[in-house]
């Protein structure tokens, strides 16, 4: 056999084991911690070591240095030169910790409904704008968000009531992508968990969460989506944000997410390969996370599809209370929140920046994200 | 030494540019260019000894002037090497410019400069300004877009963008001319010190109201008169050709630009936008600002990695508001 034909035999496998995966390499069921380590090694790292090895004697040319595909130096060659270079990362703003942060005196009626450690919070925002004006290059106004703030924050205890754990998941600096399920018509699970990450984080941070472009369209929303820290979901803002060493919140799932009906409620829809391109790319961890409660908050019982197409709209809900209620019927119950944020999963450790080329690779990456976010969503059901 | 040609030296970024060449010490003459009389801001450099800059009128926008310039005794003793082409952005650019030949006056003075720089044998390099409005933005409040994103080539493009995006076709189409280096650097809404503000569709031009889309924010990326100054001086430096995005550190929404310069803008619904926008067409309007396009609801920033990597520009200004001598609170720019 030529050497050409033994790269084509490893491609022909690789593509085999990525359509057929082993039985034996399924992973934890559902329901059970897909973390934990109780006998032997991760699961998901095992699997992952199998595709690797197979990626990587598909991909690599003869003649190519191991180095170009991997992220890591391979054994025996640890020449710097080989490396493929990060991209240009502009600094990231530094915010302080919540200890270094001194609050004068409450000043108004938006100072005296949050407490202290909301207050040190929202004074830390203003340090993610740099310069002299206001906003930051994204549209973010610390001013606007310190008046939203409250607002939200009262949902997130009183409406919501949301009880959230692993936050030590949550990357303390640098880049990362947070990867969340998405239901209920209106994007309340967004809102919470910014206000969850940014109180449970020192140095607060700031989740800057993607949207569909659609939402750049309507009146008045872009512009709230864009002075509160969320952007707009194109390939360059996504990798300007990483780049930058922001979080970012991404739901996959898309409007798709939304559009689930009551009988598809806590059950993923496909999810969009965007995010593990980028995060290759950008070299960030992805930060499995599961909200459970929103399905609940307004259970879509059908979409009228072709209402929603002759209305350019993502979605036209049937729900108990929509539309009978009018606008009010959009409103969501006050289900209980809970947040849950799983260990993070370093693609990028096992996978160069050129993996972000491999469509089979960003593909079943996606699915084993995927399948984590769904993992933790019945586990916390 | 560098020897350079500034075109609308008459103007404020054209003035701008000179001055801060005339400071730098790896340039030996700049041959400024401009429509009208020379700037009183030029008379110290003018009636020096051996002064370092000469000074001519010429319409860019007329084949025969821009011929005869090019084969003048002047230009010849002045060996250029560099052309640095400013378009045409100051006052007179908000009085109704006519069609050049069916194209508009910019695309006629671009084009017939960019034939003459390939065609003047002293001439090395070309370094053009152009408008980061040429981009198709994608809806969305703020949009970070880099060099290799998409142009906006909607025919439907208002006409004061699409001269914008002709420019810049005509000068990307030489890029990789090994006869001639050119250099196009995009620039976001040019302001200056005291409230001025260029290359902008809606704002730039005679102050006074303007419309705007209701419901719409979109976010303006600045840069300072001053920091395009010096990005044109990196870039007359640079050995290399290439089409660069060059902003400020500051990116404001438009209707606070418009406050901080001292125009009032009036929100107007999609549907009476529209009507507005053809009412203008109707009159005969079209040219002086863009009354309806993508760029009134959707913003963008830039990226100005490329920029700083291999021009080595880095903005020095900062734009903020501050305290003018009447009391007004106005734009103003100053070094950090």
């Amino acid at each position: 056999m030529s050497e050409s034909d033994a790269v084509e035999a490893r491609v022909f496998d690789t593509h085999a084991l990525l359509a057929d995966p082993p039985a034996a390499e399924e992973g934890p069921a559902l329901g059970s911690d897909p973390f934990a380590e109780p006998s032997g090694a991760d699961p998901l790292a095992a699997r992952l070591d199998v595709l690797e090895r197979a990626w990587r004697g598909a991909r690599v040319r003869p003649g190519r240095p191991l180095a170009a595909v991997r992220s890591e130096p391979a054994r025996g060659d640890a020449s710097p030169a080989a490396r493929p270079q990060p991209p240009t990362r502009r600094r990231a703003p530094v915010l302080p910790t919540l200890g270094e942060i001194e609050l004068p005196e409450p000043q108004g009626l938006l100072d005296r409904l949050v407490g202290e450690d909301v207050r040190k919070v929202l004074a830390a925002f203003f340090h993610l704008v740099e310069g002299e004006g206001p906003y930051d290059r994204f549209g973010f106004s610390p001013e606007v968000t310190r008046r939203a703030f409250p607002i939200f924050h009262a949902l997130y205890r009183g409406w919501f009531r949301v009880d959230s754990e692993g936050h030590a998941n949550l990357p303390e600096t640098g880049g990362a992508v947070l990867v969340s399920n998405h239901a209920g018509l209106l994007p309340f699970d967004a809102a919470m968990t910014v206000i969850d990450v940014a109180l449970h984080s020192d140095p607060p941070r700031l989740a800057r969460a993607i949207v569909d472009r659609w939402a750049g369209t309507l009146p008045f929303v872009n512009v709230f989506y864009a002075r509160v820290g969320q952007v707009i979901g194109t390939r360059e803002n996504f990798a300007d944000l990483l780049d930058e060493g922001q979080l970012v919140l991404v739901y996959p799932e898309g409007v798709d997410g939304i559009r689930k009906t009551i009988a598809q409620r806590y059950r993923l829809q496909a999810f969009r390969v965007g995010f593990i391109e980028q995060a290759l790319r950008s070299r960030v961890p992805i930060v499995p996370m599961a909200v459970i409660g929103s399905d609940d908050q307004a259970p879509v019982l059908f979409d009228v599809k072709p209402l929603a197409r002759l209305l350019g709209l993502p979605i036209a809900p049937i729900t108990p209370t929509f539309p009978w209620l009018g606008p009010l019927g959009l409103l969501p119950y006050p289900v209980r929140y809970r947040i849950v944020y799983g260990e993070p999963l370093r693609f990028h450790e096992r996978f160069g920046p050129e993996g972000a080329d491999d469509a089979r690779l960003v593909r079943y990456l996606a699915n084993q994200v995927r399948r984590a976010v769904q993992l933790l969503i019945d586990r916390n059901r | 030494m560098r020897r350079v040609l500034v075109t609308h030296a008459d103007e404020p970024i054209g003035r701008r540019a000179v001055k801060t060449l005339y400071h730098d010490a790896r340039v030996g003459l700049i041959f400024a260019v401009g429509d009208g009389p020379p700037p009183r801001s030029f008379d110290k450099f003018l009636s020096a000894r051996e002064p370092r800059v000469v000074y001519a009128r010429v319409d860019l926008a007329r084949h025969r002037p821009v011929t005869d310039l090019f084969h003048s005794s002047d230009f010849r003793a002045a060996e250029i090497d560099t052309v640095v082409h400013v378009p045409r952005h100051g006052a007179a650019a908000s009085e109704q410019a006519p069609l050049v030949a069916g194209i508009a006056e910019r695309t006629a003075e671009t084009r017939l400069l960019l034939q003459h720089c390939l065609e003047a044998p002293g001439v090395e390099s070309l370094v053009a300004v152009g408008s980061a409005f040429v981009y198709k933005l994608a809806p969305g409040n703020v949009n970070r877009v880099d060099e290799g994103s998409e142009l906006d080539l909607d025919p439907e493009v208002a006409p004061e963008i699409r001269s914008w995006i002709d420019c810049d076709m005509l000068l990307h189409g030489e890029v990789h001319n090994d006869r001639l280096r050119v250099v196009l650097l995009r620039v976001p809404t040019v302001v200056a010190s005291g409230g001025y503000v260029y290359l902008h569709p809606t704002l730039s031009g005679r102050s006074g109201r303007r419309v705007r889309a209701a419901g719409f924010d979109p976010i303006c990326a600045l840069i300072s008169d001053k920091d395009v100054a010096r990005a044109i001086q990196s870039a007359v430096h640079a050995r290399g050709p290439g089409i660069y995005n060059v902003s400020g550190s500051e990116a404001v929404p438009l209707s606070l630009l418009a406050r901080w310069t001292g125009r009032s803008t009036l929100p107007l619904p999609g549907p009476l936008l529209r009507l507005a926008a053809a009412g203008a067409r109707f009159a005969g309007q079209e040219l002086e600002t863009a009354l309806d396009g993508p760029h009134l609801r959707y913003g963008f920033t830039l990226d100005t990695r490329r920029a700083e990597r291999e021009l080595g520009f880095r903005p020095l200004d900062r734009i903020g508001l501050a305290r003018a001598g009447d009391g007004a609170l106005r734009l103003e720019t100053a070094s950090a």
